[in-house]
């Protein structure tokens, strides 16, 4: 079962890579986070050993992963990923863009995904620094918007709808156009390198408690101490199969929305919503402002911004830069705005239900908070919901000096 | 039939109690953390939101703490397991952890560094008039809620954390605090005087880590006049029966902060 793995690492450690003139698509590896966890070596002894091990990591993520023109599933005893991540859909959207003699794709994501999120899933590709907000990196493996709870994977539907919807205020397009296996096989793309990037990160986690220079896993003691490579066999699948899973329970753990009641909108569910917005519970007012136009609290990052360092990330990705960590590109830190409630866009969808999940639940990566357990009823959850949704609409700017003469007539 | 049954129990609970405790010694380690240096002045936090209630609560910056005989405040020490190795044995009177509180006070955390075993509770409070959130960026398992006035959240974690997990407050920016999750109940934090104490340890070797807030993994430490490299803030040491080990004072140097 584990066959492959082990196949790739033998052929790794060999002379086998030939002679090829362009350059293969390649996985980077997450340089800020080895950095962050592994800390810089401190003399060449530390570098020759750091390297070594980076290598092997490398060799062991394609023995699981496969390359970006080849991937292919974990194939590990006791893992299960059937559930979770289909190869067959994986392949149709990986590789060069194409189409097979029978018309049907292929390289998908890096047809419509890649210029912006990264071959590596890093959202860092090369259109990243112009947009705002930067694309999801997506190997931290965290979601903003879906229908589970906070620490929870999205469901595969949740991707769906985000490929299909887009992301209002964002970059993000909507896919809508594309064929309902192409958006499937999209999905379990996005999956396959989140799962890709979180194993890895976990990978460089067990390498803090690795011996200096100690592979995850050396196909050299195979045959010498069976016994060694079984247990760090056994320390892969273990990180494979924990992250895998996670994927696998989302489904089971979306949050119930209630039916909103009949009154939720009446002018007396709009007031007690306001109450609400202002008052100590749900507080939103201490961020998204007086005037609901997010100007409250607003010198907080994203996760995948304190990533970079929690408290001033400005200043550390000038050090790593310094440091000559350029892979993947460190993309400007930019403090994360509470949302303006008054332009009428919502990322995660405008839907009443989309809008009771993210009061809710809170949203995944951001200093959104989830509702609190006891004091926030649903109802009262719907009455700020109404109360938002009755805010003026406020545009997002306002030309001066250009009055009806741009405006058109209705006919 | 039942007496089938009796027989599973009774199986069952040989095996539950010999995972509590086995017939063995327990030991304890304690020692005292200094700040190898001058004290620095504790500087005070710019309060920028909720002024009427904040304002007045003098709030300095407490990411390093030191007392006037350079005790080091809330180091974090702990039986470090690594990979495929058996968490220690938990003594009997530590099989039943009760919950530990982590407390939004005087628009602080209180303590500002909470420990708890997996499936133990740790109840998220907030004792001021004012909201909170508490926003703990675990690597297993990532929290935030938001804590309206006299509200009492219990939490459970359920899988370990290889660091300190980093609390904060999104409303209020200058609120930092540390939550460390263990498979095992054997972890501290060192107190005002830079004091620090762990019973009921299981005799034998263990390999105890040792972290701050500031300077990460303590790796370079002063013991009695000598430097000694702990690598990653690990250190291996003896546990006897019945015998408190000392590591008297531990001197961390002023440039690891």
């Amino acid at each position: 079962m584990d066959s492959r793995v082990v196949l790739f690492l033998l052929l790794s450690t060999g002379f086998f890579l030939s002679g090829c003139d362009s350059p293969e698509a390649d996985f980077r590896l997450d340089r800020v986070y080895i950095q962050k966890t592994l800390g810089e070596p401190e003399n060449g002894e530390e570098v020759q050993a750091l390297t070594t091990q980076l290598q092997n990591l490398k060799d062991v993520m394609v023995g699981l992963f496969g390359t970006p023109d080849d991937p292919h599933v974990p194939q590990l005893a006791d893992v299960e990923v059937g559930e979770v991540l289909d190869p067959q859909l994986i392949r149709m959207a990986a590789g060069p863009v194409g189409r097979h003699e029978d018309g049907t794709p292929r390289g998908l994501y890096r047809e419509h995904c890649a210029h912006c999120h990264g071959v590596s899933g890093d959202g860092a590709g090369p259109t990243a620094a112009f947009l705002n907000p930067y694309p999801r990196d997506y190997r931290m493996a965290k979601f903003k918007f879906k229908s589970t709870p906070l620490g929870v994977k999205p469901t595969h539907d949740d991707l769906r709808r985000i490929l299909i919807d887009g992301i209002p205020g964002t970059a993000m397009p909507s896919f809508r156009l594309l064929a309902d296996d192409e958006i499937d096989a999209l999905a379990h793309y996005v999956k396959y390198l989140a799962i890709r990037g979180e194993v890895e990160r976990r990978l460089v986690n067990l390498l803090t408690e690795l011996d200096e220079g100690e592979p995850v896993l050396d196909p050299l003691v195979r045959r010498e101490a069976a016994d060694v490579f079984q247990e760090q066999l056994g320390m892969v699948r273990e990180t494979v199969g924990m992250v895998v899973g996670q994927w696998e329970n989302a489904s089971a753990q979306v949050t119930e929305v209630p039916t909103p009641p009949e009154d939720w909108m009446s002018e007396e569910s709009i007031r007690h919503g306001r109450d609400l917005f202002f008052g100590t519970v749900a507080n939103c007012v201490k961020c998204h402002g007086q005037l609901a136009l997010g100007d409250g609290e607003t010198g907080d990052y994203d996760d995948w911004t304190k990533e970079i360092d929690d408290k001033n990330p400005a200043l550390q990705a000038k050090e790593y830069l310094a440091l000559g960590v350029q892979e993947p590109r460190i993309l400007n830190p930019r403090p994360i705005q509470p949302r303006n409630l008054r332009a009428g866009i919502y990322r995660g969808g405008r839907r009443p239900v989309d809008l009771f999940l993210r009061v809710k639940n809170g949203i995944e990566g951001t200093p959104m908070p989830a509702a609190p357990a006891t004091g926030l009823t649903s109802e009262d959850i719907w009455s700020i919901i109404a109360y938002v949704r009755s805010l003026p609409h406020e545009p997002m700017s306002k030309p001066e000096g250009h009055g009806i003469e741009y405006g058109r007539e209705r006919l | 039939m039942r007496r089938i049954h009796l027989l599973f129990a009774s199986l069952a609970l040989t095996v539950l109690m010999s995972g509590v405790a086995d017939a063995q010694g327990w030991g304890s380690i304690k020692g005292r953390f200094i700040y190898d240096g001058k004290p620095p002045a504790p500087q005070p936090i710019a309060v920028t939101k909720d002024q009427q209630f904040c304002g007045d609560k003098k709030l300095v910056d407490e990411s390093l703490v030191v007392d006037a005989k350079g005790g080091l405040k809330n180091v974090i020490v702990y039986i470090y397991v690594g990979p495929g190795d058996t968490a220690p044995q938990v003594h009997p009177d530590l099989a039943k952890q009760a919950p530990v509180t982590f407390d939004n006070k005087n628009c602080r955390f209180d303590p500002r560094v909470a420990t708890v075993q997996t499936g133990q509770t740790l109840i998220l409070s907030n004792s001021d008039p004012i909201a909170h959130n508490t926003k703990v960026d675990a690597f297993n398992q990532p929290i935030n809620p938001l804590l309206p006035p006299g509200a009492k959240l219990p939490q459970k974690f359920t899988a370990p954390e290889r660091l300190p997990a980093r609390a904060s407050c999104s409303i209020h920016p200058w609120m930092t605090g540390w939550i460390v999750v263990k498979e095992h109940p054997y972890m501290a934090v060192t107190d005002e005087n830079g004091e620090f104490e762990i019973k009921n340890i299981p005799e034998g070797n263990w390999t105890f880590q040792f972290w701050h807030e500031k300077a990460g993994y303590l790796d370079t430490v002063s013991m009695n006049g000598k430097s000694v490299e702990w690598k990653r803030g690990r250190v291996e040491l003896n546990i006897k029966d019945k015998a408190a080990l000392n590591l008297g004072e531990v001197k961390v140097p002023a440039a690891a902060f």
